[in-house]
């Protein structure tokens, strides 16, 4: 629960600062906070907002536990690039996707602790490529549709404010997830 | 994979779909006539009812409200599933209301789409890359309709199913068509067209008195320019119609921006600097398919309501001479 609930953006200050400290001596703990960051990118198809990628940076940093820069945002790297393949991620281009990433992650980190010792982390870019992605959809559609074009159907795409996420990516594990974290995150 | 049809083939295609026709009044209407009333239809008229979608074997249900009164857009789409959305339009100004989180977001629109929006004007649309069809007569929720089919030549672009009410000439109903099977479709179950809708039936269905509002910057804004780049495998039947160079609001960072047609398909081209923050290779992303690519110092991304194949293609065909 708190766990989730931190990933989520939902933990008070000083618990965020406690379980901070926890992951740093805890592999196991660690191990949960990584499978809650993966739950959460699969269900969302995570936007990169750049306070979601702060928070990113500082998780991933407390999971590595290698000393940094608390400023440091994810660092682009050729590798990442291949870590998680966008084929088959649907990346709505959907105002309300942006205004749910908006709400679970911009008040996450605000209430992160400013001066909490965090490290880099050079994480998979992933979340700055499917932002980059759903830039130049909207930008697409956007242009399109001076020319008249596209409404029927593109337009209905980005009202879609569901996580499209393919279910071909995990179709085994997704299911499971998608309870497990709803139930968690319902909890007071 | 099909190419290009033979030419006797898309004759005999249309002389079918024009017999399935029965009636007169039906007949003598040409397909573009359709079309083009269809285009007014979808600007001028109100109309309320409940939009079924249908993809990748899932559905979803929308509720819809839609009226122009002096030339301003009002609409208000609600989500028949999961947390209940509400996108409330007036104007260029949106309110995504999210009721789980009791919060709005507020956004621009610059563009005028609304949930249907019109076709391209007649005079870009359909080169020679398209034949255009009245194929039968059908019932699509609970009005008469007459089915329409646009059906590319090759494989480079997506083919259409409208089917649009007999006496308006509104759209019930669309396919998009890849290879002859409906990859996705959007209908309506019910709807009633030019009826009086109330100011009551665009309000939020929430009150947001107590709601968290939040504003979403504007859309992107453009620099229309002249660019170098090129495609030297253009599929054939497009053609570029706008180069502009865009800042993106997640890095300030400016692209160019070439957007080709063939009147009614559209693919995006951007290119930007090498930053390590394009998905390379395929993608898909909502209802279009992506590719993206390194050239040099570059990187290269093609988007657009196009067959994967058409994206790749456009994509690893761009040169600056």
């Amino acid at each position: 629960m708190q766990v989730s609930a931190f990933v989520d953006g939902e933990l008070p200050e000083n618990e965020s600062e406690l379980l901070l400290r926890r992951m740093s001596q805890d592999a196991e703990l660690r191990k949960e906070v990584a499978e809650y960051l993966a739950i959460g990118r699969l269900i969302r198809a995570e936007a990169g907002l750049a306070g979601a990628d702060r928070l990113h940076a500082r998780i991933a940093a407390a999971i590595d536990d290698r000393p940094a820069d608390a400023d440091d945002l994810p660092v682009p790297s050729t590798a990442s690039r291949a870590i998680r393949p966008l084929a088959g991620v649907a990346i709505a281009a959907s105002v309300a996707l942006v205004a749910i990433f908006a709400l679970q992650q911009t008040p996450a980190v605000d209430k992160l602790p400013v001066d909490t010792p965090a490290v880099v982390e050079v994480v998979p870019n992933v979340d700055g490529q499917q932002e980059r992605q759903r830039q130049y959809l909207l930008n697409h559609t956007e242009t399109s549709s001076q020319l008249g074009a596209n409404g029927m159907n593109s337009r209905v795409v980005t009202l879609r404010f569901s996580e499209e996420v393919s279910l071909d990516e995990d179709e085994s594990e997704q299911p499971v997830v998608l309870d497990e974290f709803a139930e968690e995150a319902t909890q007071p | 994979m099909r190419k290009m049809l033979p030419s006797f083939t898309r004759s005999l295609w249309l002389v079918v779909g024009f017999g399935c026709v029965s009636g007169p009044a039906l007949a003598d209407k040409l397909p573009r006539d359709w079309l083009d009333q269809m285009g007014a239809a979808v600007q001028s008229m109100s109309y309320e009812g409940t939009v079924i979608r249908i993809k990748d074997g899932s559905a979803e249900a929308l509720k819809v409200v839609h009226t122009v009164k002096d030339g301003v857009i009002m609409e208000k789409v609600v989500a028949q599933e999961g947390n209940g959305l509400e996108i409330i339009r007036n104007g260029n100004e949106v309110h995504c209301i999210l009721p789980d989180r009791k919060s709005v977001l507020v956004e621009e629109w610059n563009d005028q789409s609304t949930l249907y929006s019109t076709l391209p004007s007649s005079e870009i649309r359909f080169g020679n890359e398209y034949d255009v069809a009245i194929v039968r007569k059908d019932r699509v929720a609970g009005r008469d309709a007459i089915m329409l089919a646009i059906r590319p030549h090759d494989d480079y672009r997506y083919g259409h199913r409208i089917w649009l009410d007999t006496e308006t000439s509104f759209p019930l109903q669309t396919q998009l068509i890849s290879e002859g099977v409906a990859i996705e479709q959007v209908k309506f179950a019910d709807i009633m067209l030019n009826h009086e809708i109330h100011a009551s039936a665009l309000e939020p269905s929430y009150s947001t008195e107590n709601f968290t509002w939040l504003r979403q910057p504007s859309g992107h804004q453009g620099t229309v320019v002249e660019t170098s780049w090129i495609s030297d495998a253009l599929p054939i039947g497009f053609r570029a119609v706008s180069t502009h160079e865009e800042t993106l609001q997640d890095s300030a960072e400016v692209v160019t921006h070439i957007l080709f047609s063939d009147g009614l398909a559209n693919v995006s081209v951007f290119i930007a600097a090498n930053s390590g923050k394009q998905a390379l290779g395929s993608a898909r992303v909502g209802g279009s398919n992506s590719y993206g690519i390194e050239l040099g110092d570059f990187e290269i991304t093609a988007i657009g309501e196009v067959p994967a194949m058409t994206v790749e293609q456009i994509a690893t065909s761009m040169r600056q001479p």
